[in-house]
């Protein structure tokens, strides 16, 4: 559904783009370094039109953009601003549905032809997601080559009110079954998990008020978005399968943020849970270590 | 108690980084210095677009919310001076929160809009290839007629020209519903126009597709799709502009030909009066369920 609109959107709007933006026309004389990049660049363009915003702290990173010039014509400061907008947009759109977004996705919808500036164009991009909207662009995995956004603010009861949209009312059913997953050692049988929610009144064959179809949610919906890993025990009979917790939610929360839930939905402290307590107290010294593979978008 | 926890509680637990540096202002060939974004900035920014479209008023609201949350006890900004700090630094991204008027009443609305793409492209992402092109058949119908307004029949028997797979006409129903829902089109007694949304997103997009179609304001020079016209010269206006230019004006005339205004001369815009209008209706509500 993405794919066809934007790219007749693209293909036709390129040229269209460059030739009717006339804003800018009145930057005036261009500064040394921007010639000078534009001369390293090995390609012959006017003074750049555009020369606006993040281009100014983004110097110093143009300074050193590689020198390998591909066959496809000049690309003027603009035009890598236009890109890295474009990339910009479609994460938001991408990650408002909770969906990882791939690599081979983002070179195929956004950067075509820009592919040789791919890490600069990324690198651009998380940078204004963190400075501009507050969220971070990680990789779910190591070498994944799978992104989602992190947002960096602190989320507030009073946010609801104010919203545009429902947020994730089915949030609160995640964190149970985040809970319990964790409160159980890590892994927990289906079966439990419906044990467990029953007594809630969730059931899995039952529509549910707030969380619509629960079974479809916690084994098709949270797997698809990496907070829920989900595996077939093999040689159960009846076919049994176990839950564990996806990529995403060790990126997004914590064992020590899981540990306070439950024990706040319990209205008790903790330490009331030695062992996990203990766990979730591990967890949080590694995470305080600085990580060996950074989390920050590799090429 | 458990629900209520359950429901409020949320998996995006990360530490907030307060970020609040200037970024270095030097931009070759800028004249104005780039903004300043902080954590209110930044939660103002995120909640918005949460909203396709949203009303001055309620933006006032989100800003307070934003402040609070963040920066208690700073005095919050003027609003416009907020949102021009914002789009300062939306400008590298060629994106703006871009302030509208709504073509009927002129209630002040927002909008974060794409300054740099010429097509519906923000709506690409929530309709299939021929729902977007269905818009387009009804936004076309909807420029070239004489009062903005397209008849549901009307956009409805163009259901067969539709690129992409084939929609049946009930089908067409319900996805116009869903522009309604969206905030795209307006409907008014079976016919639609566009939603003041639109109209901000589209407006460029619209002038440059159909610059022989499009109609004018006399008074504000933007892309008018419902308003006034003078009977005898042509010139066209929006409803508040009329009401900005004729107030207190006991014989309008045409600002063109000099010719009587003809039409009824609506009233501006009042946000006070709208509010107390508003509570007044629910303090007449409260009264009647207090009575049972």
């Amino acid at each position: 559904m993405l794919q066809k609109p934007r790219n007749r959107g693209r293909s036709g709007g390129q040229a269209e783009r460059d030739s009717d933006w006339s804003r800018g026309g009145n930057s005036g004389a261009s500064r040394a370094g921007e010639h000078a990049r534009a001369r390293r660049d090995g390609f012959a363009e006017e003074a750049p039109s555009t020369s606006r915003g993040p281009g100014g702290s983004q110097g110093s990173q143009g300074a050193r953009r590689s020198q390998a010039s591909p066959a496809v014509g000049p690309r003027t400061q603009k035009q890598q601003e236009l890109k890295v907008s474009e990339l910009v947009q479609f994460l938001l759109i991408k990650d408002q549905k909770k969906i990882p977004i791939k690599r081979a996705d983002i070179l195929k919808h956004v950067i075509g032809d820009y592919k040789d500036i791919f890490p600069d164009l990324l690198k651009r991009a998380a940078e204004r997601l963190q400075y501009v909207f507050g969220y971070k662009l990680v990789e779910l995995e190591p070498k994944s080559n799978t992104y989602i956004l992190i947002n960096t603010l602190e989320p507030v009861e009073e946010d609801a009110e104010v919203r545009g949209d429902q947020g994730t009312p089915t949030t609160g059913l995640l964190m149970i079954v985040l809970g319990l997953i964790f409160m159980k050692g890590n892994t927990v049988k289906e079966t439990e998990v419906w044990d467990f929610l029953r007594r809630l009144g969730v059931y899995p064959t039952k529509k549910h008020f707030i969380f619509g179809d629960p079974k479809k949610l916690i084994t098709e919906d949270f797997v698809r978005q990496r907070y829920l890993e989900y595996r077939r025990i093999p040689h159960t009979d009846p076919v049994d399968y176990e839950f564990q917790w996806g990529p995403r939610t060790n990126l997004e929360t914590s064992k020590m943020k899981v540990l306070k839930f439950v024990a706040k939905v319990h209205n008790q402290d903790p330490k009331d849970w030695p062992a996990q307590y203990c766990e979730a107290l591990a967890d949080e010294e590694n995470r305080a270590r600085p990580q060996p593979s950074g989390s920050a978008p590799s090429s | 108690m458990l629900l209520k926890l359950v429901l409020n509680s949320s998996a995006h637990c990360a530490q907030p980084i307060r970020n609040s540096y200037r970024v270095c202002s030097h931009m070759q060939g800028s004249t104005r210095r780039m903004g300043v974004m902080t954590d209110v900035h930044r939660r103002f920014l995120q909640l918005l677009m949460t909203h396709g479209v949203l009303e001055e008023w309620d933006v006032k609201r989100l800003q307070r919310h934003c402040y609070k949350v963040h920066d208690r006890n700073a005095t919050v900004d003027k609003l416009e001076d907020f949102i021009n700090n914002i789009n300062s630094v939306l400008e590298s991204l060629y994106i703006e929160i871009k302030r509208g008027v709504t073509e009927d009443d002129g209630r002040p609305i927002y909008a974060l809009v794409n300054l740099a793409t010429t097509s519906i492209s923000k709506m690409a992402t929530d309709f299939a290839e021929n729902e977007l092109d269905l818009f387009r058949k009804a936004l076309e119908l909807i420029i070239d007629s004489e009062t903005g307004f397209a008849s549901s029949t009307n956009i409805l028997n163009l259901v067969d020209q539709l690129k992409g797979k084939k929609m049946r006409k009930k089908e067409a129903e319900q996805v116009l519903q869903k522009f309604v829902q969206s905030k795209w089109l307006i409907e008014k007694e079976g016919e639609f126009t566009l939603h003041g949304r639109a109209i901000l997103e589209m407006e460029q997009y619209i002038r440059e597709t159909y610059p022989d179609a499009v109609k004018i304001c006399n008074i504000c020079h933007s892309l008018l799709i419902q308003g006034q016209s003078c009977e005898t010269c042509g010139i066209r206006m929006h409803l508040p502009c009329v009401a900005k230019y004729f107030q207190s004006n006991a014989e309008p005339r045409c600002p063109h030909c000099n010719d009587y205004w003809p039409h009824e001369i609506p009233e501006v815009f009042d946000p006070e009066k709208q509010r107390e209008a508003g509570i007044s209706k629910s303090n007449k509500k409260s009264l009647r369920s207090r009575q049972h």
